[in-house]
């Protein structure tokens, strides 16, 4: 018996199909054609100026520092948040009892909104407060906000906080789903602490982190709320990521067309390089025989 | 023997201790927050743990103090709880219907389907920003709830989670469901739904977290105060009124509370279908 599901597929999918038409196909190709024009969001007419806006992204120093803030993200929330993650999922892997309610705790930093933890921050890092008081007293003094360096690293460290219960849970299930028998034939054969880590957790852990890594990579592109709400992209541009660019470019300086051509550019610059990460990461487990 | 017992004691005393260290340094910016929003003006951001506490942040919300200017606080909870509500519930349905169809029923040109959701969700979605703005002013629903509410009702996350599980669900409970005359709908919602009650748990508290604590995209499609999001009130409140930091901690602790309440109520489905999800 043949059943003729055709048209209950079509009226299944059809919330789907709707939305991808409405809010995915149609603004991919208003993009496309707004980005060749000098629109400023409200005039009624423009010109079309080719690739005038293009040319223009390429050569703005904001646009550059947008590029380059995502990969300075990346080198320090990635590697951040996979060494928490790790010592948290392994921490509390290792815990006979109350393992979930521990994971439960170290997850509720995930529920919080950008805006809350970025106020929190900004009263914990002000002026006098009580962090940068005793640092005064030993004679350090850093403007965490207003510091390339620092707001970077700041910036990092909340995504971090907020990442990292998330991405310790994912290790944990793939921690849990490793065969305890390995270990015991590995006691066997000698192998112990460290050695039985390196050689047999990290191994055996490799999906669940290449996930973790995926995600994590992917987060660096997204960044708005904490630049937008901390740094404003500041100081000299230092925490402008694309999102925080188009935003200004469309919103603030009512530039629709060229911000359209710098969503494109950045576009482009994230599916190049998450494809090249995703390329890079399975290249690094296959050479060690992960996969 | 009594020494690798006592060893062994020693070991669980320092790890439950690490744990809780570290779950204690994680916890300790929510704590900060509520201690803040009750704490002495004098005291806020002054103090790690304040030491002398009043309800003057929480009255100022509602007052506007010595401005005499309230900021519409319970509208914009009003309208962060009718928006987040309204948008998971539309992203749940829909991700189970699409999910449905894409794993139990064979119809022509499912595979196209599920190659373009797959392209559709690793597109960098920055793109459709400026676009999807003037959709919403072509259609007329800027500073409306319809464009808070209808552009984010799908969720392509979901879909693909509802998909991935559904296609473990045995096709011997939908025939037998069919053969009790049960209609497609009625499967959906009498079969496949309470299989997957641990994962729409999981599913749930993700969109709803995720619509609640959105910025950018309710930043951008209302200006009106009346329509404003709590999350969006409270980033408005942050440059001009920064010099009231109590409020503004107080503010947050209004918009805090709901999910984490709701991811209590939720914790231990949560963890299950975690567990379910990932594997």
């Amino acid at each position: 018996m043949k059943e003729n599901n055709n048209r209950l597929g079509w009226f299944f999918t059809s919330p789907y199909l709707l939305y991808s038409i409405v809010f995915f196909l149609i603004p991919l190709i208003w993009s496309f054609y707004l980005s060749f024009t000098n629109w400023d969001l409200i005039a009624p007419d423009f010109q079309y100026i080719g690739f005038d806006n293009f040319v223009k992204a390429i050569k703005s120093p904001s646009v550059h520092a947008a590029f380059w803030v995502t990969y300075k993200f990346m080198l320090v929330f990635v590697p951040l948040v996979s060494v928490m993650a790790l010592i948290v999922a392994v921490l509390v892997h290792s815990l006979p009892r109350y393992k979930s309610l521990f994971l439960v705790g170290f997850f509720l930093p995930y529920l919080s909104s950008g805006v809350v933890s970025s106020l929190i921050v900004q009263g914990f890092l002000s002026f006098n407060s009580p962090v940068n008081i005793s640092l005064r007293k030993i004679g350090i003094h850093i403007d965490w906000l207003g510091t390339s360096w620092s707001a970077l690293f700041i910036v990092g460290l909340i995504l971090a906080w907020k990442f990292t219960g998330y991405y310790a849970l994912i290790l944990t299930a793939s921690l849990e789903s490793i065969d305890q028998e390995v270990y015991e034939a590995a006691a066997i054969d000698g192998v112990t602490g460290n050695q039985r880590f390196w050689s047999i957790t990290l191994p055996l852990l490799y999906p669940g982190f290449y996930t973790t890594l995926i995600l994590a990579f992917g987060v660096t592109f997204g960044i708005f709320t904490e630049v937008y709400q901390l740094t404003g992209g500041g100081p000299n541009f230092a925490t402008n990521t694309w999102q925080m660019e188009i935003f200004s470019q469309a919103f603030k300086n009512l530039q629709a067309g060229y911000a359209s051509a710098v969503a494109l550019l950045a576009a482009i610059a994230t599916f190049i390089s998450i494809y090249i990460i995703r390329k890079l990461l399975e290249m690094w487990g296959a050479r060690n025989g992960w996969v | 023997m009594v020494g690798s017992k006592n060893n062994k004691r020693t070991r669980l005393v320092i790890l439950y201790s690490l744990a809780s260290i570290l779950l204690l340094v994680m916890v300790y910016p929510y704590l900060y927050m509520v201690l803040n929003s009750f704490a002495d003006w004098k005291q806020v951001d002054k103090k790690l743990i304040p030491t002398s506490y009043t309800l003057q942040s929480y009255s100022w919300l509602f007052t506007g103090g010595e401005s005499g200017i309230a900021r519409p606080w319970l509208g914009a909870f009003f309208n962060s709880v009718i928006v987040s509500l309204a948008s998971t519930a539309l992203m749940m349905l829909f991700a189970v219907m699409v999910a449905y169809a894409l794993s139990k029923l064979k119809f022509r040109g499912r595979d196209t389907v599920n190659n373009f959701i797959l392209f559709h969700m690793f597109f960098p979605s920055i793109i459709l920003l400026i676009p999807s703005f003037l959709i919403i002013q072509k259609l007329g629903w800027y500073d409306t709830y319809w464009a808070l509410i209808i552009p984010k009702g799908m969720s392509l996350w979901a879909i693909f989670m509802y998909t991935n599980f559904f296609k473990a669900v045995p096709t011997v409970f939908i025939e037998a469901a069919k053969l009790d005359g049960a209609k497609d709908f009625q499967i959906l919602y009498r079969v496949m739904i309470p299989m997957s009650k641990s994962i729409t748990s999981v599913i749930f508290l993700f969109l709803l977290m995720e619509r609640w604590t959105e910025l950018l995209w309710d930043m951008i499609m209302v200006q009106n105060d009346n329509m404003l999001t709590l999350n969006v009130l409270l980033s408005q409140m942050f440059g001009p009124y920064a010099t009231y930091p109590g409020p503004l901690y107080a503010g947050s602790v209004l918009l805090s509370l709901p999910i984490i309440i709701l991811f209590i109520i939720f914790g231990k489905n949560f963890q299950q279908g975690m567990q379910v999800s990932l594997k």
